[in-house]
């Protein structure tokens, strides 16, 4: 940490050495998950397939790797940045260090989309899922920016709303879920969420829309500093708060429809990873949200790795695995909450 | 110049918050916004600032102020926000984003804070979050963070209200300061006395109307301020001529 001593910088606007870590992190996880599953494959004949070099594998394993594995390793490390990096938004515009990406009724409205996609269509559309979920998603986001009819005059009105909105999407999917029991396992295989659709054209759409967002997030990161003080003051900084709230939400929430409709509701990445991003760097959260997004993405992998290999052949959903982690990490956060909403 | 408010009506609803308000406002002077609570003096400053919408008109040196984000005007809340895991010294670095643009820093602004921090007594404190200042520091961090901005205008919700007397002194010393390079300081405060040995001219406001505004002397002795308080407060003079404004006994 540097200090504002006379010509000392004093924002600690960028701490390169920790983004640099989780950059190499991220590389070696996401190798190491391309080359662990079923089948192990060398680290060293991974590399050199991935990178087109002379001595990588072949047949099988080049099937293996290119088809299978490595489509499914870029959709966790989307996924996982889309998630992490919105939960720091979330939370910088909530003023709540306990904001998740799901807050606003991104989650129920998805849920509710995958419901409907399954129940009504008896599987024949499982295809469609992924766009149910999205446009189930978005809409839930919608309606609750609706209700709260202020338009972001209060961050709290949106909150409540949101969490009516939840509530209301979640109360019709049980229902659904119950008139069709067989749809009972998709439903909940779905909601625990997991990788395996991972297939390059999930990746190619994902890709898009994630990117969007997170281009948009980034570019407005250092201005978010702003957020953190309340409207009068963050106005008479140059900054117009209401509009710069509705574009962080905004983005955050296409990021979060997006990685929930490619790979269902994988809870706990939006809290732990900026928190833990934010002890090893101990500076404020969205000055931090590159660094965040890779920590994101390298946990999300890690994750997706474990759940294929600790039963396998079989598979947790990834779901398992990150409340598995999150879940104590959440009630460390709370313990701690005093700290850490410092 | 000046500030010129004409005609001004707030609503909130179906509620008129300030009603019909025109009042002069010299630059490089401290003009006190009192009156009980619900007046309408937060309102007035939220106006002034330029982002509640109102009727009427308000020319800051000729802009018109509404959305107008061309002035230099600090905010000084009466309840702040605090960023979680912002150090003081990048809490009052926020002052020059204006200036420098979001997340950069000049190294003119490094020294202008550093000024800023050992004016307002913070110099020691720029490595302590802001989540870990006491009352009275946060107070200073605020003020701090308003001076690093070199307003034109500043604005302050009740400066004073969370500080001990000591601190109500420092803090009214360094606004005070403010209007020797020129800045116009407008406030709102509920201790009449501290009101009328800094500012040099009161506006008394009573549910959302003006019922005296002038100089302070003036305005201090006046039936007008007794009136506003619905004559339940005492003005008395100390030797020195200087005003004590207390509260009267309660009489059944």
């Amino acid at each position: 940490m540097t200090t504002s001593t006379e010509h000392g910088a004093i924002a600690r606007i960028w701490n390169w050495q920790i983004t640099a870590f989780c950059a190499l992190i991220l590389f070696v996880v996401a190798i190491a998950a391309v080359s662990f599953g079923p089948i192990s494959i060398n680290f060293l004949k991974v590399f050199k397939t991935l990178f087109d070099l002379p001595g990588g594998s072949s047949g099988m394993n080049r099937t293996v790797i290119l088809e299978l594995r490595l489509p499914r390793v870029i959709l966790g490390i989307l996924v996982g940045a889309a998630l992490a990096t919105s939960g720091a938004v979330y939370q910088t515009v909530f003023h709540n260090p306990l904001a998740d990406p799901y807050l606003l009724g991104a989650a129920s409205g998805a849920g509710l989309g995958a419901t409907i996609a399954i129940t009504s269509t008896h599987h024949n559309l499982a295809g469609a899922l992924p766009i149910f979920a999205f446009v189930g998603g978005v809409l839930a986001v919608l309606t609750s920016f609706f209700i709260s009819g202020k338009f972001f005059a209060d961050p709290n009105s949106l909150l409540l709303s949101g969490i009516a909105v939840g509530s209301f999407a979640t109360a019709i999917q049980t229902y659904l879920q119950q008139r069709h029991s067989t749809a009972l396992r998709p439903v909940y295989s779905w909601i625990l969420g997991d990788l395996t659709n991972a297939s390059w054209s999930v990746v190619a759409w994902s890709a898009i829309y994630i990117a969007i967002a997170l281009v948009i997030l980034f570019s407005v990161a250092k201005q978010l500093d702003g957020l953190m003080l309340s409207d009068e003051e963050a106005y008479s900084l140059g900054i117009n708060p209401k509009r710069l709230r509705i574009t962080a939400v905004a983005a955050a929430t296409l990021a979060t429809a997006t990685a929930v409709s490619a790979s269902g509701l994988i809870g706990f990445v939006g809290i732990v990873v900026p928190h833990l991003v934010r002890g090893l760097t101990h500076r404020v959260t969205n000055r931090s949200l590159i660094t965040i997004a890779m920590a994101g993405a390298a946990f999300l992998v890690l994750a997706d790795l474990g759940a294929r290999t600790l039963l396998s052949p079989a598979e947790l959903p990834i779901g398992v695995i990150t409340a598995f982690v999150g879940a104590p990490f959440f009630l460390f956060v709370l313990r701690n909450r005093r700290k850490v909403l410092q | 110049m000046s500030i010129v408010v004409s005609d001004l009506t707030v609503r909130y609803g179906e509620k008129v918050v300030l009603n019909d308000i025109s009042l002069e406002i010299s630059n490089a002077k401290w003009t006190c916004l009192v009156g009980p609570n619900g007046a309408g003096k937060t309102t007035f400053l939220k106006v002034l600032l330029g982002m509640a919408p109102y009727s009427g008109s308000i020319q800051d040196n000729g802009i018109e102020v509404f959305k107008s984000q061309n002035r230099n005007v600090a905010f000084v809340p009466q309840h702040p926000q605090i960023p979680p895991g912002m150090t003081v010294a990048e809490y009052v670095m926020l002052g020059r984003s204006k200036k420098d643009g979001w997340g950069n820093e000049s190294l003119a602004s490094r020294s202008y804070v550093h000024k800023v921090l050992t004016e307002t007594n913070l110099f020691g404190m720029q490595d302590n979050l802001v989540a870990q200042l006491s009352g009275g520091e946060m107070q200073r961090a605020l003020i701090a963070r308003a001076l690093a901005q070199e307003p034109d205008l500043i604005l302050l919700d009740e400066p004073t209200s969370a500080l001990d007397l000591h601190h109500q002194i420092s803090v009214l010393n360094n606004i005070e300061l403010l209007k020797e390079d020129g800045v116009t300081v407008i406030s709102t405060m509920h201790d009449l006395t501290l009101a009328a040995m800094f500012a040099e001219r009161l506006v008394v406001l009573k549910a959302g109307k003006i019922l005296l505004a002038g100089d302070s002397d003036i305005v201090i002795h006046s039936s007008e301020l007794k009136k506003a308080y619905d004559n339940r407060i005492d003005v008395y003079t100390l030797d020195s001529g200087r005003p004590v404004i207390v509260a009267s006994k309660f009489s059944r």
